[in-house]
């Protein structure tokens, strides 16, 4: 399913275009004393304000958040209290990052009665040990028994990319060392600073052939952000922040079904959103892996020209549940403060990019 | 804030495996791998479905292996307590003989420097195998298959593995708020702490974090006590399913207290002396505490010094709107 605007209409010069209008990134630390709701309490306010209107004027909301990850069922339920949500509001979740509750959002006000929508994503990893947790979200027959956990099968798809000859230890050390090199200045960054390719190098392996720095952190951190349809967004900001295309794809869960050595279902997200109709400056993409990043600008048909991950990306902060969200709102970012014109925001969920999302967002002539 | 509480949720599955699952899984129970066919091809492990189309397979398997090669690897040199193995080991998607696409499972190779791309594996089976993925301790570098003769064990039941147990357990330390603090040092005082909004002026239990009709903080500043006494204004009458873990074995009641004077509603309590056929809405409640004698032992079925609501004896509340109220 996707949406791509015809190749000579404005963006926004149709009713049904969607804009973003306002978002909020919270900080993001290793462990956080607040609640998941008061963490969305406040990245709520913060989106609302941004977008200059109140709560009560939303009119759809969407959360994107993980039961395992919070450490209760339907925990999302109480985290409707952050939305302020009486009178009534119309309410969805899913079980995805928030990015997959924009496009619901996207989706939900592309019907036409409703004029706004504000999504979120949010995790407090910190609780308990991811690598515990993941193995039980798997093919509970043949993986989760197994207990694989996410940087175990992240390792099989980098040796098999290896072993390909598509990338090499010491890129992936340089995708780490330029992506937390980015990250300096980003207030939403817990992982910064320089590091020095060879020092990297010469660590020990955690889940051969990934290091420490291969990996993503342990974020607690949250998300959001406002939606409105075009005539209603040209209303409440100067300079909306247009959706142009938008798709996801999932592959079969079981890896062994699938070639590892590429993405088929990032290329095809790509191609539905319409990546092809014009040049792509920013790509902020959910590569938590290093090696991901290799595979999926060349899933996406990147081109050298493009600039990848200048917030740091998932390496400097990886809030499982809002990563893809927050993606989102940076590639917004380019464009709201760094001049830029068209840019990509990319999400995944599942073992070895399962499911990828990509969103296509550009700039008000 | 200070403070973590641990907690463990459990969950004991038992799943029901399907026809093709079932029969994979007899396979393992009885030390043979067993691949599915989708078309020209062998999937192993069998899918139900044709991975690419999602079209359903028929129920045609194959045996495939014992033998196969690694395709792909990682070494886990420090185990988590879900893995396999508790020494170094790796996990591997192994492409068994007579398969298309490879199966992930865990090799038992002793060093890392034993791994590579390409090496030929086989399962080593376990001595007492029930019809699970497990049954297969780990692949071992080589050819031949180890700890289990081609055929079953004698006696073994012809029946096949219909079920499968899932024991999933995570422990989470949580940290608690300043509120849920504040409002469990009150219960120790045999107080009830409330917080009122500003903005609105209602009234929530003491644990809240914020008003979420106007989304703003509450905090010390905003407690009140809560009335000791309410009336009962919902209840339900469990019967107690015997899980594991489960400790109760006859009927009891869990009752919501509507407090006196104020929109606040406890929910769950529980009624002290009233036999569950006389459990009813409109009865005058009291809160109980433990006195300090009591509260040397606390009972874990209290709720902290709370032990639970008594009838005070006075008319009923005579109020068809009662059952409407929600904690």
């Amino acid at each position: 399913m996707a949406a791509a605007n015809a190749a000579n209409a404005a963006p926004g010069a149709n009713p049904d275009d969607i804009a973003i209008i306002g978002w909020s990134i919270s900080p993001m630390v290793r462990r956080t004393d607040k609640t998941e709701a008061q963490m969305l309490l406040e990245v709520i306010t913060g989106a609302v304000e941004d977008a200059g209107i109140t709560r009560a004027e939303i009119d759809f909301t969407c959360a994107g958040s993980c039961d395992y990850v919070a450490g209760q069922a339907f925990s999302f339920v109480q985290n409707i209290d952050a939305l302020g949500a009486w009178p009534p509001k119309r309410d969805s979740h899913v079980e995805m990052d928030g990015a997959w509750a924009l496009y619901e959002a996207y989706l939900r006000l592309l019907i036409g009665d409703i004029d706004t929508a504000c999504v979120m994503g949010s995790g407090r990893s910190s609780t308990a040990d991811p690598a515990l947790i993941y193995p039980m979200e798997m093919d509970p027959f043949y993986l989760a028994p197994l207990g694989v956990d996410a940087a175990s099968f992240a390792a099989m798809q980098a040796r098999a990319l290896i072993d390909a000859g598509k990338v090499t230890e010491r890129q992936m050390a340089e995708v780490a060392a330029r992506c937390r090199r980015a990250a300096v200045g980003n207030p939403h960054a817990q992982v910064a600073g320089e590091f020095d390719v060879d020092t990297l190098l010469a660590e020990d392996y955690v889940r051969s052939p990934l290091r420490r720095h291969d990996l993503p952190p342990i974020t607690d951190g949250a998300v959001a952000m406002v939606i409105a349809r075009a005539d209603k967004a040209k209303e409440l900001c100067e300079h909306p922040i247009w959706i142009t295309g938008f798709a996801h794809y999932a592959e079969s869960h079981y890896v062994g079904t699938r070639d590892l050595r590429v993405s088929r279902s990032t290329e095809l997200a790509a191609k539905a959103a319409g990546i092809e109709a014009g040049p792509i400056e920013v790509a902020e993409i959910q590569a938590a892996f290093t090696h991901e990043e290799p595979l999926l600008t060349e899933a996406l048909g990147l081109g050298a020209d493009t600039i990848v991950n200048p917030s740091g990306g998932p390496l400097a902060a990886n809030p499982i549940m809002a990563t893809g969200l927050v993606r989102i709102a940076e590639a917004a970012g380019q464009i709201r403060s760094n001049g830029k014109r068209r840019t990509l925001g990319h999400s995944t969920s599942g073992p070895c990019l399962q499911q990828n999302l990509v969103c296509i967002l550009e700039a008000s002539n | 804030m200070s403070g973590v509480v641990e907690s463990t949720i459990q969950f004991p599955y038992k799943r029901s495996l399907g026809p093709v699952m079932s029969a994979f899984m007899t396979g393992l129970r009885d030390a043979r791998l067993l691949g599915i066919r989708n078309g020209d091809s062998v999937l192993c492990p069998p899918l139900e479905w044709d991975p690419a189309t999602g079209e359903s397979l028929p129920n045609d398997l194959v045996e495939v292996g014992p033998a196969g090669t690694v395709q792909t690897w990682t070494w886990i040199a420090q185990p988590t307590k879900m893995h396999p193995l508790d020494h170094g080991f790796a996990f591997a998607l192994i492409k068994l003989d007579g398969a298309d696409t490879p199966i992930v499972h865990a090799v038992d190779a002793g060093s890392i420097d034993k791994m590579a791309t390409g090496m030929r594996v086989a399962p080593r089976w376990r001595a007492e195998r029930k019809g699970h993925i497990t049954d297969i301790e780990a692949f071992v570098p080589g050819e031949a298959a180890q700890g289990a003769s081609a055929a079953p064990a004698e006696g073994t039941a012809a029946e096949p593995v219909t079920m499968m147990d899932y024991h999933a357990s995570i422990t989470y330390k949580t940290p608690i708020t300043a509120n849920q603090l504040r409002t469990e040092q009150a219960n120790k005082e045999g107080r009830f702490l409330g917080l009122r909004c500003p903005a609105c002026n209602r009234t929530y239990t003491g644990d809240r974090g914020y008003c979420p009709v106007d989304a703003t903080a509450l905090g010390q500043e905003h407690e009140v006590d809560l009335p000791q006494t309410g009336v009962l204004s919902n209840y339900t009458i469990i019967t107690p399913i015997q899980y594991p873990g489960q400790t109760e074995t006859e009927p009891f009641s869990r009752i919501h207290v509507t407090l006196d004077g104020i929109d606040v509603v406890l929910g769950f309590q529980s009624l002290i002396d009233v036999p569950v056929a006389d459990v009813r809405i409109g009865m005058r409640v009291a809160a109980v505490w433990a006195s300090d004698a009591e509260y040397v032992d606390p009972d874990p079925r209290w709720e902290g010094r709370l032990i639970g609501w008594m009838p005070t004896g006075e008319p009923d509340v005579n109020d068809p709107d009662l059952v409407n109220r929600m904690p």
